[in-house]
């Protein structure tokens, strides 16, 4: 079925004109004259697109586009707008509500047409996003070659043999590039491509010219009539699609940005002033040119309207009521997205001083409005050129820093990679040696110690009868350093293990190790009576040998400061709290002072002495070490006297995981 | 078949030699105790050579302990060869030594060390590990019948 088009305008000319249009490009147009007979044919089932006046006999255009936005089955409907250019607040009201395309009266039919046909193109578009390439060539041979070509690189291709049918052809199916033969029987490439650029709908097609002759002049024509780009056949197929492919990534880019797509599409024209005789002139001059004019009455007008669309130069008088050319000027240029557009100030006066206040309000140019238009369009031309070369200018500027930023990014990385890997090496160099020192230790520091303790425990053995009182005193202390020393490396060696060791997380029963190592420890003292209290089931994803030591750190210090209570109490649990849950060693011992409670968990630290309670003072070190090991926290609460509570957390890891 | 009742001692650090010693004395060990002060004696003797050369070869000591870290052959290679020698293979070998590092358990088993005993820096549990090794290995085990050569 052919797509649908609603037209809405209480005109019949504007009706039949658009209608006969539309017909004659494939459409079915559904004529309606007022917003109650459009309702009723958009009730009757979704058309495509809708051309709509803003102003109509019963009601308001924008608020039917309002109406037909809000519809779930019209959403998405193209909806072109219809408005004689007075009613600027219609246009902004109109592209604020969701029109997708505002056009002024008197319109242009042959750019309604093109603009429909363009949105539904859009549309197919989305469903087939393959590139449809026309060939005009009038060589069979070559154009079978380039066809093939085409189709194998994934392209749709049509074709045509001459220049007048590629024209036709491209009007019809709008193809999203054409590459043209410089030589043709009737028209030639130049020409087509020189119309292609003067025909409203189609100019924004890259065009590709082929010649056969390495001519410079015919390179120097093409460019001249508009062509993106220029290849000599001899160079071939494969060089043709190469450019093909550059000109349509270039087509691409350039329809992302709004304010870029103007520079191939009809230029747009801002004229503000508050004379309606002068504008009307101004309009018609322009228009002659083929620019898109908007007008504005009032600073505040334009101001308004720059918001919701972008325009490619802006015509500003400098004596209006209200706001004043001055001032729309100062706030047009300090406005970021629109501070680029060339700005010409407009006024009746000749005098120095209104030209240099125009210009120092930020005004590109200044003209008398009693110069000829001539000498305007010309100095509008000027000033679009201008902007035109600074956006080149700037885009390669752009893509100089861009690349310039690649290339610092690049070698960015490349350092940090590097001094990664250095520090990596050097870690597992500083592992190494601790590895070896602790191997060391482990070795070589038990042997004279072993020594010490041998020869004086023999001493004592052997010639005990030789040694007064104070003399075996001695020696029973030298023993005594000796095995100090030894407990002290061994919780050293441990300590900077636990540190290195891989964390091996298992599913392990907590409660069953908490038990474990009580029972060694009332083995160990079977004279001590303790109450120890283990919840059930306690189960934890955590490395359960590291889990084991350090609960017997935390169960043998509670076993250890509970030794001097009556009634000795231990008991090891879990609680929930908000961050989950919390295991804790409590017991009724000696307790701590919370002032000394930063100094728990340092190697060495110890609260008590060593005649009151032994110990090397490295337990909760390595208990501190193991928790970290897993990710989790540890604290303690006590109060001297009347116990202490170690709590600690361990973070839920990945089974098996190390780390 | 006649059991030689001979302990190889291999260790190069005379206070834990003689510690050794005393300790075996005191758990009334009264084997022969052969000493030898690095790894390449320990070879020269088990293998008859060298120094060694006129020993009876006959004789294997009943078990050898073997201390790791070790001048010129160190402990693990010393265990290495041993295993490696069809004489020897089957010859209990104790690793005793001042370390308890993990790879080194390891590595002894895994070279074939028959028992890893770390030598506690207490005296007294010196004296009783010594008590409890030549009970065991020189009472209670069994060994392997001898090779006829």
């Amino acid at each position: 079925m052919k797509p649908g088009v609603l037209i809405v305008d209480d005109s019949l000319t504007v009706r039949m004109d658009l209608a006969e249009a539309f017909e004659i490009a494939g459409l079915r147009p559904v004529l309606c004259a007022t917003a109650a007979e459009a309702r009723a044919a958009l009730s009757r089932g979704p058309v495509d697109v809708v051309i709509l006046d803003v102003l109509l006999p019963d009601g308001d255009g924008v608020a039917l586009l309002k109406e037909i936005r809000e519809s779930a089955s019209s959403r998405s409907t193209a909806v072109i707008m219809l408005s004689t250019e007075a009613e600027v607040k219609d246009r902004i009201r109109g592209l604020q509500t969701g029109a997708d395309e505002y056009v002024g009266k008197p319109y242009e039919t042959a750019f309604v047409v093109a603009r429909a046909r363009e949105f539904l193109r859009a549309r197919r578009d989305s469903l087939d996003d393959r590139k449809r390439v026309l060939v005009i060539e009038d060589s069979a041979t070559f154009r079978n070659e380039l066809t093939d070509a085409l189709d194998s690189a994934g392209y749709v291709t049509l074709t045509a043999v001459s220049g007048e049918e590629g024209l036709y052809k491209a009007a019809d199916q709008r193809p999203d590039a054409i590459v043209v033969d410089g030589i043709l029987p009737g028209i030639d490439g130049a020409i087509v491509i020189r119309r292609v650029r003067l025909d409203a709908a189609l100019r924004g097609i890259p065009c590709l010219l082929l010649t056969a002759s390495e001519d410079r002049n015919s390179e120097l024509r093409a460019l001249d009539a508009g062509a993106d780009a220029f290849v000599w056949k001899e160079e071939g197929v494969a060089l043709i699609l190469a450019r093909l492919a550059a000109v349509l990534r270039g087509a691409g880019s350039r329809k992302l940005g709004e304010e870029a797509v103007s520079l191939l599409g009809p230029k747009t024209i801002l004229a503000v002033d508050d004379s309606p005789t002068y504008l009307q002139e101004l309009a018609y001059a322009l228009r002659g040119e083929e620019y898109d004019v908007i007008l504005a009455r009032s600073g505040e007008e334009a101001i308004e309207l720059l918001a919701v669309q972008s325009v490619d130069c802006i015509l500003l008088d400098l004596l209006m009521p209200g706001l004043g050319g001055e001032e729309t000027c100062r706030r047009i240029k300090s406005a970021q997205i629109v501070r680029e557009v060339p700005l010409i100030m407009l006024t009746a006066l000749e005098d120095r001083s209104a030209m240099i206040q125009g210009l120092s309000a930020g005004a590109d140019d200044y003209i008398s409005k009693s110069s000829e238009f001539e000498v305007l369009k010309a100095r509008v031309r000027a000033q679009m050129r201008r902007k035109q070369f600074e956006d080149e200018n700037r885009h390669i500027r752009e893509e100089l820093l861009r690349k310039e930023m690649e290339t610092a990014e690049a070698r960015a990385a490349r350092e940090l990679a590097e001094t990664r890997a250095a520090l990596v090496d050097e870690l597992e160099r500083k592992n190494k040696e601790l590895e070896a020192f602790s191997y060391s230790v482990s070795h070589d520091l038990r042997a004279p110690l072993r020594g010490i303790d041998g020869f004086s425990q023999i001493l004592l053995r052997d010639y005990s009868e030789k040694l007064d009182a104070k003399g075996r005193s001695h020696l029973v202390r030298v023993r005594a350093a000796a095995q100090r020393m030894g407990e002290l490396i061994d919780d050293l060696l441990q300590l900077s293990r636990i540190g290195r060791a891989e964390l091996s997380r298992t599913r392990i029963d907590v409660s069953r190790i908490g038990h474990a190592v009580l029972t060694d420890l009332s083995t160990n003292e079977p004279d001590r009576k303790v109450e120890c209290r283990v919840q059930d089931d306690l189960i934890l994803d955590a490395d359960g040998q590291l889990i084991k030591v350090a609960l017997e750190n935390l169960l043998g210090n509670a076993w250890k400061f509970t030794s001097k209570v009556a009634a000795a109490k231990i008991e090891f649990g879990a609680e929930q709290r908000s961050g989950g849950t919390v295991y804790f060693v409590r017991d009724n011992g000696a307790g701590f002072s919370m002032g000394h409670a930063d100094k728990l968990f340092a190697p060495f630290q110890r609260l008590h002495g060593s005649a009151e309670f032994p110990g090397t003072g490295i337990g909760l070190a390595t208990v501190h070490r193991i928790v970290d090991r897993h990710g989790g926290q540890i604290w303690a609460e006590s109060t001297v006297g009347q116990g202490a509570t170690f709590y600690l957390t361990i973070s839920p890891g990945r089974l098996g995981g190390t780390s | 078949m006649i059991r030689s009742r001979i302990i190889l001692l291999v260790e190069d650090n005379p206070d834990d030699a003689d510690l050794t010693l005393a300790a075996f004395e005191e758990s009334k060990t009264l084997n022969e105790i052969v000493i030898a002060r690095d790894g390449e004696e320990a070879l020269e003797y088990l293998f008859a050579t060298g120094s060694f050369a006129e020993r009876d070869r006959k004789l294997m000591p009943e078990v050898v302990l073997l201390d790791l870290k070790l001048p010129k052959v160190d402990g693990l290679e010393v265990l290495r060869r041993v295993r490696a020698d069809e004489r020897t293979r089957r010859l209990p070998v104790v690793v005793l030594t001042s370390s308890n590092e993990e790879r080194d358990i390891i590595r002894s088993y895994d070279l074939g060390a028959n028992s890893f005993v770390q030598k506690p820096v207490d005296f007294g549990q010196f004296m009783e590990a010594a008590r409890q090794l030549g009970l065991y290995w020189l009472v209670l085990n069994q060994l392997a019948p001898a090779r006829r050569f």
